[in-house]
């Protein structure tokens, strides 16, 4: 009756002279040959942007059939033996690959050995913010200041108290599936986007390029360029966000100590099995699409004595090291056999509330979990020893890295080790969302005592810096509410970051508030609102920025200029106001 | 004056969140048993807290339920713009055959399970357009005030992902589609007539089962 009732509402009469057409050649060349068992089969297709189940047979033949044998025209043996020679039929034309569209293009081998799946994100942004006089002057010389020409000078960031500009935050490109079998993944992901504060326009880069392994889920292997496991901020995807931008304490305390995405490889276990995962990671330490080979420092043919230009030994150079004979800047790859070694360790108390900000799929059950990850990046050059300290010769790719997630208080102090902590803790519950974590950095300094920035003629130590660099601590907490499940969510957030604990005055404290609008019940497309209140102390020493700045050779000018960049100080406000529209399809 | 609006603000997004968490309560339904599920069908009870109280349980034969929900067909609503330009597409049914004898047997213990507050929710399932990612999904829920038996169908055919998070790009959530609206129809459409109480659509149950002669499960 069932069967009978789905055929009046799929045959339509047009079709049904095409079917008897279909069932007389059917019935007079393949019934008589093969005796087999009927099947009741089909399958799913994507019509229009409707799923719907298609029988393997055409209803039309098949109704004939079926009449034909409750008319004893047929014998049951003769009717069962066409519609599976129909079947086997319409399986061997039917094409070897499907393509569909659900979140995103699809295109897939009929045996599912091979999956390729093509998506686009756009974040487009409207920023209107409000900026008192500090950020005109001194502005901020110290957390992220701008680092211009082939020495990477020091700029301080600086602008007028008003703006309001569109932005392209993030325009992304994404290529992923499986290749072999559904266990052996990749993932893609360029992207296209300009920096907010940028000089040049973007252009694409290889941001993710990675294989998964998940045949054994006790021992997922991932290799190649990505975020690394080691914090909840980071981990969590700037699609599913709860604000239109991290907290700035989020970027700071990165694995690396550079940037949130590295080059290595990380054993971990599948985190919706096991109520207690793991992550294992091995890096370079030298962030996206580089490599320890780049790090250089300058050193003379003789071991252990600072290099410089041609006829120039820099000051202080060591009793005993020759004169230079020709030009040994930054000509000697050290530090090229340190590695990053990071590590993850979370317990999903109840449920997997996952790394999604916000509880967006209004989790029926509480959702608990809390980890903590610990990396060790040792070997990072922020500058070199040969007395060009300030106004360092040290890889610009590294100092630019710091500088770009606010770690600039750190340059210029040599190579340090940074090992991090992260502690966090996440809960979900029927649309209500608390998460937070606590960050520390040990910033261990490989030379020791205080480095001197003047000298005299005679080569002697003349101003040293008037304190040493400190080590960095910073948390947040963020909670969100959806008023309307699903759909209307509304978020706050305060962070706290002290970018160096020997400094005063620096401390950078940030609110934020956001109301978040998800029409269709996925974090693909949003509209958010965003209030950003910071406020960020200029305080403390930073070396090349602060007083007394480092000259070299003696009685020359610091290329920075001879007032240093806080010379006048105060607190850094900005209120912000981010309109931001995410499109991903 | 900026620390002040930092400290101010900060106090009043306090407030704030501890309002809204303090009256915040759940205002969709949840899962508060569940009856059976496999790779075929999940059948589990849903408390609504909006719904006015059924006569649950209700003791119902599968041959019975099974005559009722083959009477019902359905059209997906369009949304407004689309739905002065939209060709009208025939009625589908909602179940086929063998989908039907899969969960009307469970419907039939859900419904002698609930509490008057609770409704049965089915999720009728199949392999996905890609199987290792996705399945595929017809869902809604079933509900007896007598006479009435309601239908509410949420998913035809959706595809749900498999994970809470992408299979990829491990970092990204993977969220089950929001519920469509249907509009649903009855055959005979004499006994589809709208409840008195709370004015949605509904068989008239027991008057339906006079009439018709039950459907065989042969």
């Amino acid at each position: 009756m069932g069967r009978a009732a789905s055929w009046d509402s799929i045959a339509r009469p047009c079709r049904l002279i095409h079917g008897i057409i279909v069932v007389i050649g059917i019935i007079c060349t393949v019934i008589p040959v093969v005796s087999a068992h009927a099947v009741e089969s089909g399958k799913l297709i994507e019509k229009d942007g409707q799923y719907v189940f298609v029988e393997s047979m055409d209803p039309a033949t098949r109704l004939l059939l079926e009449r034909a044998y409750e008319k004893g025209i047929i014998s049951q043996e003769e009717r069962d033996k066409a519609i599976k020679e129909s079947e086997t039929r319409a399986y061997l034309m039917q094409p070897s690959f499907k393509l569909w569209y659900d979140r995103g293009f699809n295109f897939s081998m009929n045996d599912n050995a091979f999956l390729l799946k093509i998506r686009g994100r756009l974040q487009l942004r409207e920023t209107t913010r409000w900026r008192n006089d500090a950020w005109r002057n001194p502005g901020d010389a110290k957390n992220f200041p701008e680092l211009l020409g082939v020495f990477g000078d020091y700029r301080a960031n600086r602008s007028d108290d008003f703006a309001s500009q569109f932005n392209l935050r993030r325009a992304r490109l994404l290529f992923m599936g499986h290749l072999l079998s559904p266990d052996f993944k990749y993932f893609l992901q360029l992207g296209f986007e300009t920096a907010e504060n940028a000089q040049t326009p973007g252009s694409a880069n290889l941001l993710d390029y990675y294989f998964l392994s998940t045949h054994f889920p006790l021992f997922n292997v991932q290799l190649g360029q990505y975020k690394v496991f080691f914090n909840r901020s980071q981990i969590n995807n700037t699609a599913s966000m709860q604000f239109a931008e991290r907290a700035l304490v989020m970027d700071a305390f990165t694995a690396n100590g550079l940037n949130r995405r590295d080059i290595g490889l990380t054993i971990m276990n599948d985190d919706e099995i096991y109520p207690v995962n793991y992550y294992l990671g091995i890096f370079n330490g030298a962030g996206p699409l580089f490599n320890r080979y780049g790090t250089y420092n300058s050193e003379e043919a003789t071991a252990g004595c600072p290099g410089g230009q041609t006829g120039g030994n820099p000051f202080p150079s060591p009793a005993g090291c020759p004169a230079n004979t020709r030009n040994l800047n930054a000509n000697f790859r050290d530090e090229i056999d340190k590695l990053m070694y990071a590590g993850r360790l979370q317990w999903n108390i109840m449920g997997r509330p996952g790394y999604g900000e916000g509880d967006l799929a209004y989790s029926e059950m509480p959702q608990m979990a809390v980890g903590g990850g610990l990396a060790y990046n040792p070997g990072i050059n922020t500058s070199t020893d040969n007395a060009f300290i300030g106004i360092d010769l040290a890889n610009l790719n590294f100092r630019r890295q710091l500088a770009t997630f606010g770690n600039a208080r750190q340059l210029g102090w040599g190579v340090v080790n940074y090992t991090t902590y992260a502690f966090d803790g996440v809960f979900k519950y029927r649309g209500f969302s608390l998460q937070g974590e606590w960050y520390f950095k040990n910033i261990e300094r490989t030379f020791k005592g205080s480095p001197c920035l003047q000298f005299n003629a005679a080569g002697a130590c003349t101003a040293v810096t008037p304190q040493l660099m400190g080590n960095a601590t910073g948390w947040y907490v963020q909670s969100g509410y959806y008023l309307i499940p699903r759909k209307l969510e509304v978020a706050a957030r305060y962070a706290y970051w002290d970018p160096d604990t020997n400094a005063a005055g620096d401390l950078v404290k940030q609110v934020d508030a956001s109301l978040n609008w998800f029409p269709f019940g996925t974090y693909d497309y949003q509209l958010m609102l965003t209030y950003t209140n910071l406020a960020m102390g200029t305080g403390g020493y930073a070396i090349g920025r602060s007083a007394p700045l480092p000259t070299q050779p003696p009685g020359a000018v610091n290329p920075s200029g001879t007032v240093p960049l806080d010379a006048r100080g105060g607190t850094l406000i900005e209120n912000a106001l981010r309109v931001q529209l995410q499109i991903f399809f | 004056m900026f620390r002040h609006l930092v400290s101010s603000s900060g106090l009043l997004l306090c407030i704030l969140m501890g309002g809204v968490i303090a009256v915040g309560c759940a205002r969709l339904p949840y899962t508060t048993t569940v009856v059976h599920e496999d790779r075929r069908v999940i059948v589990s009870l849903q408390r609504d807290p909006d719904a006015v109280p059924f006569t649950h349980p209700v003791q119902l034969q599968a041959d019975d339920l099974t005559a009722v929900l083959s009477g019902f067909s359905f059209r997906e609503k369009q949304r407004l713009p689309l739905r002065w330009f939209a060709e009208e597409m025939p009625p589908k049914k909602i179940f086929r055959s063998d989908e039907m004898q899969a969960v009307v047997p469970l419907l039939v213990e859900g419904l002698g399970k609930a509490a008057p507050d609770e409704r049965v929710y089915f999720q009728v399932l199949a392999p996905g357009m890609n199987p290792a990612a996705e399945r595929d999904t017809t869902a809604g829920w079933i509900a007896v005030r007598e006479p009435y038996l309601h239908l509410v169908l949420e998913h035809y055919h959706a595809q749900f992902p498999v994970r809470k998070s992408e299979q990829w790009d491990l970092r990204y959530p993977a969220t089950p589609p929001l519920p469509k609206t249907y509009m649903l129809y009855f055959e005979p459409g004499r006994f589809w007539e709208t409840e008195p109480e709370g004015g949605r659509q509904a068989v008239q149950l027991r008057e339906f089962l006079k009439a018709v002669i039950p459907a065989s499960p042969k």
